[in-house]
This record gives C-alpha cells, structure tokens and sequence, in this order.
C-alpha cells in the first residue's frame, strides 16, 4: 500500500524538472535528486541548499546518493525509475534536449516531424482504446452527461478568467487558456477514477464521449475565448478540419485497426507497456520541437514568469477540481440520493475525468495553429507543466481519499488493466506492485513486506532516521571503518538540523550528544593504538584525521551538553523523547505546509528569508546570539576587532550564509568602539550587502540596495564629522590603524573605496530597472529611488572634491550626469519636486528604523545633507558636472560625459551646440574603439540627435544622423531598447545574455516609433524630389536605400490597405507627395499618433507641413516640367498654397542648381521652360554613351584585376570616378561626412563659454594626436573614402562578443 | 537706429583679442563716429592706458574728461615710477644698444646667430643678460607707446635671442609696432612671418595654436583693410582650413570681415560657394547684414532681402572701425570701401538674377538695384558692353533679354565619348605590353 510519505515524495520531486530548463546547469543534480529514494527524501532539503552556496548544494546531494546506491542497488532502481517514469523523463528530456541543442530540433521542424508525431500520439491513442466496458456506464448518465457538459462547455470559460492574468509574455497564458479548452486525459482519468475507487466504466464514457466531442467544441472555444483574448481574427473551421485530420482520423485509424484485427489488439494489449513509450516518445517530440524553435524566446522568459506561470496552471487545476465536486454535490443533492455509494462512486468518476485536461489534443491544436498566438513553444511549455501537475494533484487527492475511508485502494487492482496511457506512474498506482520501490517508503525498512505500513509522523522519523544511521555508525566502529564512520557523521550532522528544525529545540537530541560522546572516546581510543593506526588503509587513516579534525571542531559547539551528557547521562535521555511527541500532529501539518510553499516560492528567496531565517538555528545564530548577548561594558575595541575578523573570514566561504553575514556586520557596527572601527565595518558591510545576490544577471535586493545607500550616508557622515580620516585603497593600513580614537592627531588610514562603490550601487539600481517589468507599479516605485541615489552620489562628490581627489570626483560626477542626461526639462522638474517629497517619508522610516534594540557607540549625527540639491534647470546642472568631468575626468569618463552632454543639448533643441560638440570631440572617429556601452551611448546621442534636428526642422541634417541607424534593421540592438531578431542566424545563449545585459531601462527608451516616424519623413522628403528629378537617368541617385526598398515592396502590393503603423503611413504619404498631393500627404502623417510625443507639436507639424508643401512643389515641377510651356508664379502659388516668395525662392534654387531647365520671365511673372526634352534619339544616344563608359569601366578594373593593379593612372582615375559619384550622392547633405571634414575639422581645443571658457583649460582630449592634421581630410577629394566609413560608423554591437 | 548701430559694433567682441595698444585705434574711431557717449569712451580709455605706460596720455585724457587741470595722485606716482624703471632698463641694455647703434660694430654680424653670440660675448662682453634686458627694454619702449624705437630693438633682439617663444612673442611685438606705426607693408611681412612659426610649431596644445591664429587674425584686420593688396590677403589667410575652423569655433564675428573682403573682391569667386557653406553653418552662431546678405542672394535667393539687407550693410561698413577707414577728398570724406561693396553687392544681385530670367523689367531691375532708370541701363550697357553679360536691352518694352545658354546636344554627345577612344586605346597597350612582359618571361 502506497504511503502519504511515498506520494508527497513523488509529488514534489518533479518540481525541480521544471525547473530544470531555466537552469541547464543543475540538470544532473535534478536527475538526482528525482532519483534519490523518496521516502528519506526530507522537505527540508530544498531549504538547506538555499542556505548555503549552490556547489555545496550539488555536492551534497551527489553524496546522498552515492551513499544510499551502496545499500540499494542503484543500477536496478535506476532502470526501473526509467521505465516507471517513462512520461515525465520523455517530457522533460524532450524540453531539455530543445534547450540543449535547438539545432536538431529545429531541423525536426523542417521535415514537420512534429506532425507526424501529433498523428502517431492518435493513432497509438485509438490502438489502444478499449471501449468494452463503456456499456457499464449507463448506470450514472445524469453525473456522466454532467461531466460531458463540464468539460466541453463549462469548464472551457475557464480559460476567460485564465486570460485575465497579465504575464510577460503572454503566450504562457495564452497556452494555459487553451490548455483549458482541452476535453479530459485519455487514460489518466480513467486510471485514477479506478484507484479512487470510482466508476471507471463511467469515467471512460466520459473520456472517450469527451474526445471526440472535443474535436467539434475546441475550435469553437479557441476562437472565441482565446483569439478574442489575444486579438486574432482565426478561422475557426479551418482549425476544425484539420483537427479531425490530425486528431480524429488517426484515432480512428486506431480503433478501426484494432477492431477488425483481434490479434492485433491482443498483440497491442499484450504490450502495453511499449506503445505507451512509443506513446510518450511522440508526444514529447512535441515540446522538443516547439522548444527548439522558440529556445531563444524561452530563454528571455524569466523563471519567476515561468513560476507563475506554473502556478497559474495549478491554480487553474484546483478551481477545476472546486467548480467540479461542488457542482457534483449540488446536483446530487438535486437528485436527492447524496449517500448512496453508487453516486460517490460515479461523482469521484465524473470529478476527475471533468478536471483533467488533456495534452495531447492541445499539442495537436497548437500545432494547426501555426503561431497564430505567438510562440508555440510558449504554448507548450506551461501546458507541460500543468498536465504533470494535474496528474500529481489529483494522485494525492486520490490517496487523501483512500487514507479518509480507509479502504486500500490496492483491492481490484489486477485486473483493470484498462489504462493505456502515457502516465506510467498512475497505473504503478493502481498496479500496486510490490517491487516497484519508487512508489513504496523505500526508507530504512526496507524489508517491510506489508504493505499496510503506519504513516509516522515525520518527526518520529528523523528520529528513526538518526537512530539508523547512529546504529551504522555502530557498526562501522566495530570493524573500525573510518571511512564509512565519516560519511555517516556527516549524515547525521545534517539530519540533525532536520530534527532540530522540526523539534524547534534548542539543544540538540541527547541521542546526538550520546553519539558525539561515544565518537569521542572511539577516536581518542583509536588515536591512542598507534600500531593499528599504522597498520589502516590509506584511505582510512586519511578518513581517521578527518574525522578528528572534524569531531573536534563539532564538539566545540556542543561542549557545554557533552560535559553535561557526561555527568549524567541517563536522565537526559529519558526526557527527550517524550518532550517531541507532543507536538506530533502540528508538526506534520505544518511540515506539510511549508512543503507545499517551498515548491512554488522556490525561487524568491528574498522575499521568503527573513521567516527562514528565524527558525534556521545553527552556528551562524548562534554567534549572532552571542554577539547580542555580550556585556556592553565588556566590549573592547580588540574584540569587536576580532570579532570582526572572524566574521570577515567566513565571508565567501561555502556554507555561509550571506544575509547572515550582513546581519551580523551590521551589529557589529553599533558597537564599534573609535569611528575608524565602525567606518572599516561598514565598508565590510557594504560588501557583504554587494555579495548578497551572487551572479550577473541578478539584480540587489531594492531593501538591501537601499540600507546600502544608507550605509554609505553614514560613511560620509562619519567622514565629514572626523576629517582626519582617509579613506584608500593603495595602501595596506596597519593593523591597529582603526584603534586610534576619536581625537587622534594624525590622519588615520581606513582600506576602502568610495567611488567603486558608489558605481556598484549604480549599477545595481540600473540592473533592478532592467529586471522589473516597466509596466508595473514596482517600476515606478524603483524610479522614486532614484532622487536617494543622487543624493548620496551628490555628497560623495563634493567630499571628493573637499578632499581635492578631483579625479575622483569626475568619476562620480559622471554617475549624476549619466542619471540625468536623458531628462527633459519638464522630467528633471518633477524629479526635483519628488526629491523634496520622498526625502519627508524616509526620514520618517529612518526614525523607526533607528530605533532598534541596541544604540550604537558611536553616534554619528546626520552631517551630510540627504537631500540632493538640484538647481533650476538640468542644463546648469549638466553643465556644472560636465565642466567638472571635462577638467578632470580620464579618457572613457571624459567621451561619456561628453556624449551625455551632446545627448542633452540635441534633447534641449540646441541642434547648433550638440552638432559642434559632437564634431569637435571626434568621438565618431575613434567610437569603434570603445566600450559597448559607450557605443549604446554614442548610437543614442545620433538618434537623439537626428531627432533634435528634425525638430528645428533641420531635415537634411535629422536624416544623415538617422539614415545609418536604420540602414542595418538592427536599430533595437543598436539602441539596446530590445533584442532583434535574426531570421538568418542563430545567436549563441552567451550572445544574447550578453545583450540583455546591455539593455537601457525602459524609461531611457528613445521612442522607436517616432524614430522611425522621423527617419522615414526625412527620407521620403529628400527621396522623393530625388526621385522625380532623376527619373530619366539610368545612373541612379539613391539617398536613403532604406527608404527605397520599402518603398518597393509597398508598390510590389497589389491593394493598398488604409495604413496602419509609421511605416504605412509614411509610405501612402509618399504616393501622395509623389504625385505632387501635398494635402492628402500632410493629412496622413499628421494622422500618425506618435506626434503626441512631441513636445511642441503643432509647431513641428507646421515644420513637416512646410517642407512637404516645398517638396511637392519641387517634385510637381520635377515631374511634370516637360509638359508645360511656361508656368506663372501665381498658379504655383495657389497650387501649393505658398507665398509667391517661397515658390519665386524654391524656382530659383531650381534653376541655379540646374535641376530645372527654365528661366523666370519677370515682366510676365512666370517660369519659361526651356526645351530639355531630347529626342527619342538624343536620350537613347546619352544613354549608349552612358553604357559605354560603364563598359570601358569595367574593362579597365577587369585588365587591373589581371595585371595586379598594373596601371596607375586608370586605377587612380577610377577612383576619381567613384569620389565624384560619392560625392554627388551625399549631395552636401551628409554634414557629418563633408562639413565635419571641410568645416570643422579642427574644432578640437576651443573655448567655447560654457564648456571651460577658461583659458589654459585643455579641451584637447579627443584631438592630440591629430595635431594639424586634421586639414588634410579636407575637399571633396577624401569624400569617397569618408563615404566608405560611413557604414561602418554606427556601432555594429555584437563585434564584441563575436571576437 | 543708434540701437542698431551698437549691435553691429564688433568692438566687444573683438577687442579681447588685441593688444591694449591696437584698441585705441578702434576707441578714436568710435570716438570719431560718435556711436557712444564721448565720455564712456574716454573712461575706457584711461582704463586701458593703466595697465600701460603711456601715463602722460593718461593724464591728458583724465584732464579733458573731468575738465581739471590736475592729474590724480596715483598717476603721478605711476609716472615716477615708470621713468625710474624706463632708467634702470636702459642701463642694463645700453651696453647692447650702444653695440647696435654702431654702424661698423654690427656689420660684424652674420647670419649664423651661434657665432653672432659668440663674438658679442668675447669682443664686447654682452651676454644673455645684456640680450634678455634689451628685449625687457623694448617691451618698455612699446609699452610707453614709442612703437618705433620698440620695433627697432625687437628687430636686433630676433637676431640674437635664442629663445624660441621669447623670438615669437618678440615678432609679436614688432608686428604691433608695425600696425601701429601703420607700415603696413612692413606689417604685412611681419604678420606672415608669425603665421608661418604658428603653422609651423608644434604647439604645446592644439587650444594654445587656435588662439595664437585667432589673435594673428585679429591683428591682420587692421593690415588687411589697409594694405593695398589685403582683400586679397584676407581671402587667402580666412579661408585656409585652419584659420576657418578658429573662426567658426571661436571668433564667427570675423566672418563679417571675410564676407566683405568676398564680395568686394572679384578674384576670389571660387571659394565663395565654400564660404556660402560655413554661412549656412554658422547661420544659429552668428548674424550680420553683410553675412546675411550673400545668405539672401545664393542661399535663399531671395532678392528684395538682399535690397534690404544692402541698405544696412552700407550702415554697418560706415561704423566697422575696420572697414569704415574715410577717405577725406576735398570737403567731405568718403569711406571707399562702402561704395565698392555697394556695387559689387549690386553686381552680385544682378548677375544671380540674370542667371534665372529670361526677361527682366528695366524698371523692377534698378530698383532691385537701388539704381535710377536711366543709371541701371548705363550700368547694364556697361556690362554688355564688357561682354560680362550675353543680354540685349529691349527699350521698346523697356526688358533686358537674356541670351539662352543652352549647351549643344551634340557637344555633349562629344563631350562624352571623347575620352573613351583614348582610354580604350591605352587599355590596348597595357594589355599587349602585359601579354609580352609574360611571353617575354
């Protein structure tokens, strides 16, 4: 008989498979453990690996294991484990395998394998269907047609409130909310009703009544409750058909198989076993092929959002389960024969079948859907999880059952061979074979053949437990096997914790101290016998030293009880026991609990610890008791000093436990005894509090980054009140350099280093932004940190600057800049009015926090303000930084703060002054060379820049920043504001965890839209006159490719729909411009929403409509110019609704740019064309010539390619070629290309007021090296080359990590 | 109108980069034109003298400007304590002074300055101390405002001093001296000497060399716009790579000087279109009718702009101390440069707008000229006639008719395929020269 023990066992192990693909690493550890026998399994193991650091966790386990293999034939137990858990083993490899190697899976995708298999899964389903026994149903039909109705119409609206959930992303909703369309399990249900004692005829009506129906419900359901969830428009009835393709023809391929061929399906039954595998391997081909596909998608899935997601998915189980058996009851109670044992019978029947979904049918559904929902790995996923969850829910609910009516379940088991299913585990249940020793209490009694065992409670256990191993201990002293006497001590030091946890003593069991007692004095025994000590294995006197070692340090603990133990050691041992028994009961419950918790919080550890922390009682409290305990006036510096060694000494070690370690500095903090104490443990706190969350990706807990925000205030404060203090880290202080008191004369030297931590501190609050989803109230919560922040960097720069360490205080100042920079006037207001609000509450929370149990010794007054002051305008403040980084700052600190200054001027409008100071820097020369996130930085300031200039109507000039921006399709990764996709390579985990980490906090985003929105305005109003003017010409001027290209795949359409994003938009702006409709042009891009992002918009659409009334002017003219004679001044006017000046000014530009043949006839006020039309013959001659010289090109570069670049002079004049055509093309547009070589060259080394109008003041730093330079790259002669480098000049990202 | 006067005036912006003694011709211009109150002026003056030696001048002007006849304590004291130093300084460099002004002594002189050291110190005893005081002394000399005795003494000095930076400051000072003295063709020479060592040294930092080529721009305004051949020059210097990204960086206010050396040269119309460029650049940092007026004609064509913008540009030229140098001719003065920038504004105006009529109205043309009728048909006459315009005047219906320019189908036919026989014909060679290079081989 299976035990409560068993099953819990059986439950929660699958946890960590899940698990298991968010944390590829652990895999072998989560084998393990699966594999481990359950019944010694003990709920606390999960909180032991969280205490202590996660090597330690494998370690451990692996241990475990490999002890207990010895004594129970790992080998066997293995295979049979397999083969019983064959279904969640295929579903979990089959997702790890996609994890894995995505390749394979995905070259499975192509050959649509996962089709195939979708129709194996049905065609197996329907081979071993049996519906003999469907007959015996009829007894139950009102519960049964229930049943029916619950699964195929009420328990789908399920999935409406399962939408409601908001999870990033939401295809793990979506999944579940089809999940719940589903109809019941095939085989699981049924299997389970029989266990429970059920009327499995009934159940198996249900189920197969379920599933065919199911096939006409679902795409209903689909439609209606999901796409209308999701917002897709799905036909329903194609859905349909191809559902009965996939799904009910195998199924009835199957049956109709194993109807007409009787052997056949003697055969089949006869080898159940194998069609199930062959079952469970189809099926988990599915998730394989799904995972592989959407690995990279699945990766950026936060395991907290999977968690969820899994918890969403049990949830929705439990409501399933409530909605069924209340219903159940309800309609019983209708029909007024609630006793009866016939209807419990059915209505545990009906209960089950009606709350299970099944996977199967929604891997098939999922696969018609064609990724109508989003990711169908998403889909899958958290479906996968939910049907292992449901199975083991209801399995429990099974045996809670059996356990209630004390009725063995394992009765009638023999025959009922009538599951078929893939849910292996379920039919061992109902087997109730005796060997299988995954299901039974595999514990130490093992050689308990009665299979109606007593469930003790769990502490009785432990002991048992304990008891054993002491007894293995035993006898390993016996025959003096050290080795095994160590594996052993180390077991039962671990379960002691179990028993004192779970005991809630303090002291621990006297069997404990008897066993430490009898150790003892077997060591010193032995250790005595030195010939026997020679004559031991190796190994075993190796094992002997360790285990002296060991016990010696343990003992120490314990002393006080050995000696107590020593004295008198029978009475202790009589109390003990009967003092745990009391509490038997609670104690399980609450064990219980706790286990169920610890499954689904298993990942917030943050938020769980403090409660952990409390009932935790081990070494680590048990110095922090001591700590509180001590004697205030026994406190010396040199204790506390040694104490804080100590304490310092644990840090980084295995097994200690990092909140802990905090906690304990922290005290020790209070009774620091001279400052230069309290200010060397605080930096040691600080650190311990950076340590708290290990790995890269993680970010600080907010409480902890926030007490260390106020850490480092008190540092300050400590350091401005006693200012013969120095803080440094090039020197190694003396060792009692922080004994000197208060009023010590000399400088007193503290080890530290304010402005790494203050960079780490910044780096932690950038991280947490880039962790929590931007949409969220917690967001906005985090954002009001920031204020704290600038404070604390505030006072750390002006200490720094105090001190005269103005290097340092560059560096710090860079950190303010770089939180400000990206602030427009109106945002930086409201952050200054925030800063005076919050600064209220925190020092109310302050107050409460200070009043703690203990004062501390030292009282350090709040010197230094914790207010940051802000001055009017962000600018000032910019400029007040920025000169202070630019006099002092180094290389990298000086580009930041350069680019972040250029970032904020284009945000302020000063197109003029970022323009000069981004030309002046010659950052773009030498950006290749710098960091990523200086490249970010410097692809953000062009963007904001081009933005910048479109919104002083700069056109040109907005385009030329943008056009390379946007010449890649890879502006999300060059802005880092999201990760694009690459259709045509994979991207290594490595690289995209590389690229998460680059991501700029939602609230820096540049808005993409309207990037896009300005980049393609500006392209069409340049590109589209362009296009006009040189329609004719074989020799193609293209100034935005970008442009072009989309431009054609909008005319390779055959029906314009009415546009719907930017890019729609700007593209029917682009038809009407190009016939010369300025209105209708201006009309659809004003109608685009992005526009509300602006600040002045109507002014800037007033801009946007100008220029377009220009451009179509120009493009009316370009255009239509040959069918006119003459064209008065006046009609343009009215044509284009412009004043006569502009168009007599834009006419005239024409002219002298000889874009246009005609001359102004001014008596008359008109425009006279002159004859440009060449014949048909002149035009085809231009053009034969044109062919030509492209002819005699090509001939030349073929002889070079030949001869090794034989001939100077054509080589050289081939390139002149190439520079006249680049030159052309940039059209004097490319400011960035011609003006910054011609014009500004040399601006490096100005004084511009403002920016260190101070003469003497180098500026130089980006130039040095270029001395006089720079005139060289002057004229039209270095253009070509310049052109060449302009592709390469918007950062390429990924050059790092490919290198 | 007097407040626009005062916005054109350069003198705030350009005077922080000129020496004190070079501003006082601006201050007697100003004066001169009355565009600021006497008063403020002559406080200004007697500011910038103090720092200088000139305190009889000092004085002087306090006189005049409180109508006393009793200078102030401090500048007696002052002017004690300059004579005394005047004193000391001669004695320490009479020894070399004595040396130079013996004709016979220092045709002893060669051009190697090592052995030029050598002798002074063996056959007169005069070392460096003797050459550091006689430059001390010239700095004096400059100082008390005796520019030609100063440029004599820095002159031998750069022939004995050793001293890089001591030999530029002191071309420096002899450049002032030079403006001063109005030798501008001396002058002239001077300042390209100080261009070439800015050009040349590698300057301790790059900000050190913009400044020295910003004030040597400075300076070269007052040569420029005196000199015979400055407009020339001033194109020539302004427009080189280096001295335009100084301006653009520091000193845009000297565009106006460029744009007006520009127009009114006829020579230098191929850089204008580069020029029109930086106009268009620099159009936030920097506005000035004159700029804006060749802004008006080639950038935005717009033509009655350009009229009014003349209009000013003539009020501006008349009050620029630089440009506005007068001419007196008989009872009234005239300012020269104003009236060839006029007509060349004009012709600039006219030749654009030629360049897109087909037909113009005579009337609407001397207006746009800010001409009479009769005298904007001389003028056109006047250009025909000199073949600089391909036009005819129509007096019937009072039009100038334009010459269409229409270039030959048939000539750019030719045009374009007269390259290609000749680059496929060394193609040929090339190829036959390779083929028996490898034979050959």
């Amino acid at each position: 008989m299976a035990t409560i023990a068993s099953l819990l066992a059986s439950t929660r192990n699958p946890f960590p498979c899940f698990r298991q693909p968010l944390y590829p690493g652990s895999r072998s550890l989560v084998f393990r453990r699966y594999l481990e026998p359950c019944g010694r399994r003990t709920p606390t193991v999960p909180r032991f690996i969280r205490a202590c650091q996660p090597s330690e966790k494998v370690g451990g386990d692996g241990g475990g294991v490999s002890a207990s293999a010895k004594s129970y034939h790992f080998g066997n137990e293995l295979l049979s484990f397999a083969s019983d858990n064959f279904l969640p083993l295929a579903l979990v490899t089959g997702v790890g395998m996609g994890f894995a190697n995505p390749s394979l899976g995905c070259l499975a995708d192509k050959y649509s394998l996962s089709k195939f298999s979708t129709c194996g899964i049905f065609i197996i389903s329907g081979l071993t269907l049996r519906t003999e026994a469907i007959g015996a149903a009829v007894k139950g039909w009102p519960l049964g047609i229930f049943g029916l109705a619950s699964i195929l119409l009420l328990t789908p609206s399920f999935s409406r409130l399962v939408m409601l959930f908001q999870l990033q992303p939401q295809e793990l909703v979506t999944g579940l909310g089809i999940f719940c369309c589903m109809p019941t399990t095939l085989s699981s249900g049924v299997a389970l009703t029989h266990l429970a004692g059920g009327n499995s005829a009934l159940a198996l009506a249900v189920t197969v009544a379920s599933n065919l129906l199911g096939i006409l419900t679902i795409p209903f359901w689909v439609s209606r409750y999901i796409a209308g969830g999701v917002g897709v428009s799905f036909p329903t009835d194609q859905l349909f058909r191809s559902l009965i393709v996939t799904l009910l023809i195998p199924l009835i391929i199957g049956k109709v198989i194993r109807e007409t061929f009787k052997g056949f399906a003697n055969f089949v039954d006869n080898n159940r076993k194998l069609f199930s595998r062959m079952n469970a391997i189809c099926l988990s081909l599915v998730p394989w092929v799904q995972v592989s596909r959407s690995r990279s998608l699945l990766l950026s899935v936060e395991p907290k959002v999977f968690l969820a997601a899994i918890g969403i998915g049990i949830l929705l189980h439990l409501s399933l389960l409530a909605f069924n058996a209340l219903s159940i009851r309800i309609l019983s109670g209708l029909s007024g024969d609630y006793n009866s044992k016939n209807s419990k019978g059915n209505g545990t029947a009906v209960l089950l079948v009606a709350s299970q979904k099944t996977l199967p049918v929604m891997v098939a559904v999922v696969e018609q859907l064609r990724g109508a929902f989003g990711e169908p790995g998403l889909l899958v996923l958290p479906c996968v999880a939910a049907h292992l969850n449901q199975i083991m829910i209801d399995s429990i609910l099974v045996n809670v059952w059996l356990r209630k009516s004390n009725a063995s379940s394992t009765d009638g088991g023999s025959d009922s061979e009538d599951e078929s299913d893939i849910e292996e585990e379920i039919q061992e249940v109902q087997n109730n074979d005796i060997n299988n020793r995954y299901l039974q209490d595999n514990s130490d009694d093992d050689d308990d053949i009665d299979t109606k065992r007593v469930i003790k409670p769990t502490k009785d256990k432990r002991f048992e437990e304990m008891t054993h191993t002491v007894e293995q201990m035993k006898n390993a002293m016996k025959i003096n096997d050290w080795v095994s006497l160590q594996e052993n001590f180390d077991k039962v030091n671990k379960q002691l914790e179990k028993v004192m946890r779970i005991t809630e003593a303090v002291k621990p069991p006297t069997l404990y101290i008897k066993t430490l007692v009898m150790l003892e004095d077997f060591l010193n025994e032995a250790l005595a016998n030195k010939e026997a000590k020679k004559k031991m294995s190796p190994s075993n006197s190796k094992a002997l030293n360790a285990m002296r070692q060991k016990l010696k340090k343990n003992n120490k603990l314990y002393e006080e009880d050995i000696n107590k133990y020593r004295e008198a050691p029978e009475v202790e041992e009589e109390n003990e026991p009967e003092d745990e028994d009391d509490d038997d009961e609670e104690d399980e419950d609450e064990f219980e609990d706790d286990d169920s918790k610890e499954a689904v919080t298993d990942e917030e550890v943050d938020e769980t610890t403090d409660t952990r922390w409390e009932t935790m009682l081990n070494k680590k409290d048990k110095q922090m008791e001591k700590l509180l305990s001590k004697d205030p006036k026994e406190i010396t510096w040199d204790w506390v000093n040694q104490k804080f060694k100590e304490i310092m000494a644990a840090r980084g070690r295995k097994g200690t436990a990092r909140f802990d370690l905090v906690d304990q500095l922290t005290h020790l903090t209070k009774i620091a005894k001279t400052p230069a104490q309290k200010l060397e443990i605080l930096f040691s706190v600080i650190s311990a509090q950076f340590d708290v969350n290990p790995g890269l990706s993680g970010h600080m807990p907010i409480k902890v980054w926030k007490k260390c925000v106020l850490n480092m205030l008190t540092i300050l404060d400590i350091l401005v009140k006693y200012t013969n203090i120095v803080v440094d880290d090039t020197i190694e202080p003396d060792e009692n350099e922080t004994s000197k008191p208060a009023d010590y004369d000399g400088t007193i030297r503290v080890w530290g280093n304010l402005v790494a931590f203050i960079e780490r501190i910044d780096t932690e609050f950038f991280k947490s932004l880039q962790s929590i989803d931007p949409h969220t109230r917690e967001y906005v919560e985090r954002l009001r940190d920031e204020p704290m922040f600038l404070a604390l960097a505030q006072n750390i720069q002006d200490y720094f600057e105090r001190m005269g360490d103005f290097k340092a205080a560059a560096k710090v100042a860079l950190r303010r800049v770089e939180s400000i920079y990206y602030k427009p006037q109106e945002v930086y207001e409201a952050m200054r009015k925030l800063a005076e609000l919050v600064e209220e509450d925190e020092e109310a929370e302050d107050a409460e926090e200070e009043s703690g149990p203990i004062s501390s010794f030292i009282v350090v007054p709040e010197v230094v303000p914790r207010k940051p002051t802000f001055p009017e305008s962000g600018r000032a403040m910019m400029d007040l930084l920025v000169s202070l980084i630019y006099r002092n700052g180094d290389e990298r600190t000086k580009a930041r703060a350069m680019l972040c200054d250029i970032y904020h001027h284009a945000l302020m409008d000063n197109f003029g002054t970022a323009r000069d100071l981004l030309l002046m820097s010659h950052l773009q020369d030498n950006i290749q060379h710098m960091v990523i996130s200086t490249q970010i930085l410097f692809n953000r300031t062009m963007a904001q820049l081009g933005l910048c200039a479109f919104r002083v109507g700069m056109i040109t000039e907005s385009h030329s920043c943008l056009s390379e921006l946007y010449s890649g399709q890879r502006v999300r990764e060059l802005l880092a504001q999201g990760v694009s996709q690459s259709r045509y390579h994979e991207k290594t985990p490595e690289q995209e965890r590389m690229e998460r980490r680059r991501q700029m906090p939602y609230h820096m985003h540049i808005n993409l839209e309207l990037l896009e929105a300005v980049h393609l305005i500006g392209a069409m109003l340049l590109e589209v006159p362009n296009m006009a003017a040189n329609s004719l010409e074989a020799r193609r001027r293209v100034i935005s490719k970008n442009f072009r290209r989309l431009l054609e795949i909008s005319e390779r359409q055959a029906f314009n729909a009415p546009p719907e994003n930017v890019r729609d938009h700007v593209m029917a702006a682009t038809r009407a411009l190009t016939k010369g409709d300025f209105q209708t042009a201006f009309e659809v891009l004003n109608s685009l929403e992005v526009w509300r992002m602006l600040k002045n918009r109507d002014s800037i659409l007033e801009m946007v409509k100008a220029r377009i009334k220009e451009e179509a002017l120009r493009t009316y003219l370009f255009t239509y110019s040959s069918s006119y004679e003459s064209l008065s001044l006046e009609q343009l006017a009215k044509m284009f609704d412009v004043t006569e000046a502009q168009v007599h000014s834009i006419v005239s530009k024409m002219m002298i740019n000889e874009e246009l043949h005609a001359s102004w006839d001014q008596p008359t006020r008109c425009i006279v064309f002159h004859e440009v039309q060449h014949s048909r013959l002149q035009s085809l001659a231009f053009q034969l010539t044109e062919k030509l010289s492209v002819l005699a090109e090509s001939n030349e570069r073929a002889m070079e390619a030949r001869t090794g670049g034989g001939g100077l002079d054509l080589s050289s004049r081939r390139r002149d070629n190439n520079q006249d055509y680049a030159g052309a093309a940039s059209g004097g547009g490319r400011w960035q290309d011609n003006n910054m070589n011609s014009g500004y060259g040399g601006r490096q080394g100005n004084n511009r007021s403002g920016y260190g109008g101070r003469p003497g003041q180098p500026r130089d730093w980006s130039g040095q090296n270029r001395g006089g330079g720079y005139a060289a790259r002057a004229g039209s002669g270095n253009r070509g080359g310049m052109q060449m480098d302009g592709s390469t000049r918007m950062v390429s990202l990924n050059r790092g990590v490919r290198a | 109108m007097e407040e626009t006067k005062e916005n054109y005036d350069l003198t705030p912006r350009v005077a922080p980069n000129l020496d004190r003694h070079l501003v006082f011709p601006i201050l007697e211009f100003l004066q001169e034109r009355q565009l600021y109150p006497d008063e403020q002026i002559l406080k200004f003056k007697i500011e910038l003298l103090n720092k200088t030696n000139m305190v009889d001048y000092a004085m002087d002007i306090h006189k005049s400007l409180y109508h006393t006849e009793d200078a102030p304590q401090d500048m007696v004291e002052r002017r004690a304590e300059v004579v005394a130093r005047l004193k000391s300084l001669e004695e320490a460099a009479a020894p070399l002074v004595t040396f130079l002004l013996n004709p016979n002594a220092v045709q002893e002189l060669r051009a190697d300055k090592q052995y030029n050291l050598q002798m002074l110190k063996e056959r007169y005893q005069i070392g460096p101390d003797q050459i550091e005081a006689l430059y001390q002394y010239a700095k004096f000399q400059f100082e008390c405002g005796n520019y030609s005795g100063a440029a004599d003494y820095l002159y031998q000095y750069r022939t004995l001093c050793s001293n890089l930076e001591r030999s530029l400051s002191a071309l420096w000072g002899k450049l002032a001296s030079e403006i001063l003295m109005q030798n501008w063709d001396i002058a002239l020479e001077e300042l390209n000497r100080v261009k070439e060592i800015i050009d040349s040294k590698s300057f301790a930092s790059p900000l050190n060399q913009v400044q020295n080529r910003i004030w040597l721009m400075h300076w070269g305004l007052y040569i420029f716009f005196n000199h015979d051949n400055g407009r020339t020059q001033i194109i020539d210097l302004f427009i080189q790579d280096k001295y335009m990204n100084a301006i653009q960086t520091s000193a845009p206010h000297l565009l106006r000087y460029l744009a007006t050396a520009v127009i009114v040269n006829k020579r230098r119309r191929p850089q204008l279109k580069e020029f029109i460029k930086v106009i268009q650049q620099e159009h936030y940092s920097y506005k000035d009718p004159i700029v804006e007026f060749l802004a008006c004609v080639f950038v935005n064509y717009d033509f009655d702009g350009a009229q009014k913008k003349m209009k000013e540009c003539e009020e501006v030229i008349v009050n620029d101390p630089f440009l506005g140098k007068r001419v007196d001719d008989g009872n009234f003065s005239t300012v020269p440069l104003k009236d060839e920038f006029l007509e060349n504004a004009r012709l600039f105006i006219f030749e654009t707008y030629c360049r897109i009529h087909q037909r113009i109205d005579m009337g609407v043309l001397a207006e746009k000229l800010d001409l009479k009728y009769e005298e904007a048909e001389r003028w056109i006459v006047n250009l025909i006639r000199t073949s600089k315009l391909d036009a005819k005047i129509d007096s019937e219906s009072g039009t100038v008719i334009m010459e269409p320019t229409q270039p030959n189908v048939h000539e750019q036919l030719v045009n374009h395929t007269k390259a290609l026989s000749g680059r496929t014909y060394k193609l040929v060679t090339q190829l036959l020269e390779h083929s028996q290079g490898q034979a050959a081989r």
